[in-house]
């Protein structure tokens, strides 16, 4: 993370979260797989504040839950803690595939220019210098679900990369938020939506590999509102033990 | 009553200790195993395959953690067809499989989780492929080899995944009788599946009940017990993964295992003494 020094990660991961809680819409349908604390945190938040209708599907099955703590692990059985009803992992995959599923979170190690990902391997996928997790549901999901929204707790050169070694998946990406900015994808291409209050459209370029325009007409790139005090306190309330900054932490 | 004594005569008891079940598994065997991530991971079973050296396994999971990484880390596995290996945010990246993979060890024949499930349904419903609506633009489809078919009503091309029978799954419930009948609690991930894909189930169980008490709610059971062959009384069988209801993972452990994963001196050390030692060879 190349974000100011100044900048703890808790307050990084707050703006994240509430960029990602902001995105959701009332009613809609939204998942989040593996290793995603801060989708986790994001979708619960929403729920608690413009969209209380939001379901929630997670990996485990519980919809919409409320669990009393947060786990970190976003597979974890408190995520059927509150929820009124419960599904398989292979009922969500077949609601995205019949183009039911609204939303779906996901992660990159890489993005390049187009919000294609690579989940998978560094260097030669058959033989990898460095062999990366998978890339799990993404590549069924991403091309089926209307819209996925990509996070990533790093914003740098090696994370925004000019060519993939490996496209593990593409597809309808809307928005990457990252700790320095909100990309949206406009006609194809990844360009700057807004930056975050403690960073700025020269730090934002100079740490992704490729070119970035910005949203809309001329260089005057918009500030990412930061938290409100509403937003804040909800944050607080779901999540007093700071679950939403363990990804950042954990680099 | 004295009927009802002669029918539990006959039925099959299934209950085996867990170095007779894993003596039955061949070294290359295809086992799905159980769980999801940190949650439920069939490691009672891991640990004895571990124990009995076994060699050449290829490994079936949505998404692994420890087991996956435990068994590409002593040289069990050499095969890993997931959709995701490692620790979530916890610990992150699974070393172990990590350093086989590079090293050339393992070969890591990477998945979506949904192309792991369409194969174990097509497996589970008796059909060699099963179509799927995905993978639109991913590489996976030519690094695995993925067909497409001419689907003959619409003449529109679909995807298809072969398959996946796994020889044996390998599955950790909270209870089950002594046919195998078996309850999980909590979240099933995609044990029901691979119950019904693979030639042969073995359970690990937290406890082993009557009967009678998974008959007053069978809807509760997802594992009928004519698909099992055997069922092992294991408590704490999923540790150091999670077991809903049960306990959490053992998060201290996997620090520790975390600490000397990557060195094969004091791995080997630390899966002797922390891990067999540690655990008894039959619950």
């Amino acid at each position: 993370m190349t974000s100011s020094p100044a900048t703890s990660p808790e307050t990084v991961a707050a703006q994240m979260a509430v960029a990602l809680a902001r995105l959701l819409r009332n009613g809609e349908t939204v998942f989040f797989g593996v290793a995603s604390p801060l989708p986790m945190v994001a979708a619960l938040l929403a729920r608690r504040l413009q969209a209380p209708d939001l379901e929630i599907l997670t990996l485990p099955g519980g919809i919409s839950p409320a669990p009393g703590e947060l786990p970190v692990s976003t597979v974890d059985p408190r995520l059927l803690d509150g929820a009124a009803a419960m599904v398989t992992l292979a009922d969500i995959f077949d609601l995205s595939a019949r183009g039911r599923l609204d939303t779906a979170f996901l992660g990159g190690v890489q993005i390049d220019r187009t919000g294609r990902i690579n989940m998978s391997a560094i260097g030669d996928p058959r033989r990898p210098k460095v062999r990366l997790p998978g890339g799990a549901g993404s590549a069924v999901l991403m091309p089926t679900a209307r819209r996925t929204i990509i996070w990533r707790t790093r914003h740098d050169t090696r994370t925004f990369v000019d060519a993939l070694p490996f496209v593990t998946a593409t597809g309808n990406v809307d928005r990457v938020v990252t700790p320095l900015a909100v990309l949206r994808r406009i006609d194809g291409l990844l360009t700057v939506q807004s930056v975050h209050p403690h960073s700025s459209l020269a730090e934002v370029r100079a740490s992704t590999g490729f070119p970035l325009d910005v949203a809309g007409a001329g260089e005057d790139v918009p500030i990412t509102p930061p938290p409100s005090s509403a937003e804040l306190a909800a944050l607080r309330a779901l999540d007093p033990t700071g679950v939403v900054a363990a990804e950042l932490l954990s680099r | 009553m004295c009927a009802a004594a002669r029918t539990e005569d006959l039925m099959a008891d299934k209950r085996r200790t867990l170095a007779e079940v894993v003596a039955t598994i061949p070294d290359g065997s295809r086992l799905a195993l159980g769980g999801n991530t940190l949650h439920r991971a069939p490691a009672a079973a891991v640990h004895e395959l571990v124990r009995q050296g076994k060699r050449g396994l290829e490994l079936v999971k949505t998404a692994g953690a420890y087991d996956v990484d435990l068994l590409c880390g002593v040289g069990a596995a050499s095969i890993v067809s997931a959709g995701f290996v490692g620790y979530e945010t916890v610990f992150g990246l699974a070393p172990m499989y990590r350093r086989a993979v590079e090293a050339g060890a393992v070969e890591a024949r990477e998945h979506a989780c949904y192309t792991i499930i369409a194969g174990l349904r097509a497996a589970s419903q008796g059909v060699p492929f099963m179509p799927l609506n995905g993978l639109q633009g991913s590489d996976l489809i030519g690094l695995r080899g993925f067909a497409s078919v001419r689907d003959p009503y619409s003449e529109q091309d679909v995807v298809v995944v072969p398959a996946i029978v796994p020889d044996v799954a390998l599955i950790h419930v909270q209870e089950a009788d002594a046919e195998g009948d078996a309850r999980i609690w909590g979240s099933t991930f995609e044990d029901a599946l691979m119950a019904r894909a693979a030639k042969r189930v073995i359970l690990t169980a937290e406890r082993i009940v009557d009967r009678a008490a998974l008959a007053a709610e069978p809807e509760r059971t997802s594992i009928p017990g004519f698909l099992v062959d055997a069922v092992v009384e294991a408590p704490r069988g999923a540790w150091p993964t999670s077991c809903a209801g049960l306990y959490q993972y053992d998060e201290p452990f996997l620090a520790d295992l975390m600490a000397v994963a990557t060195d094969s001196e004091r791995l080997a050390r630390f899966v002797d003494e922390r891990i067999l030692q540690a655990v008894p060879v039959t619950a």
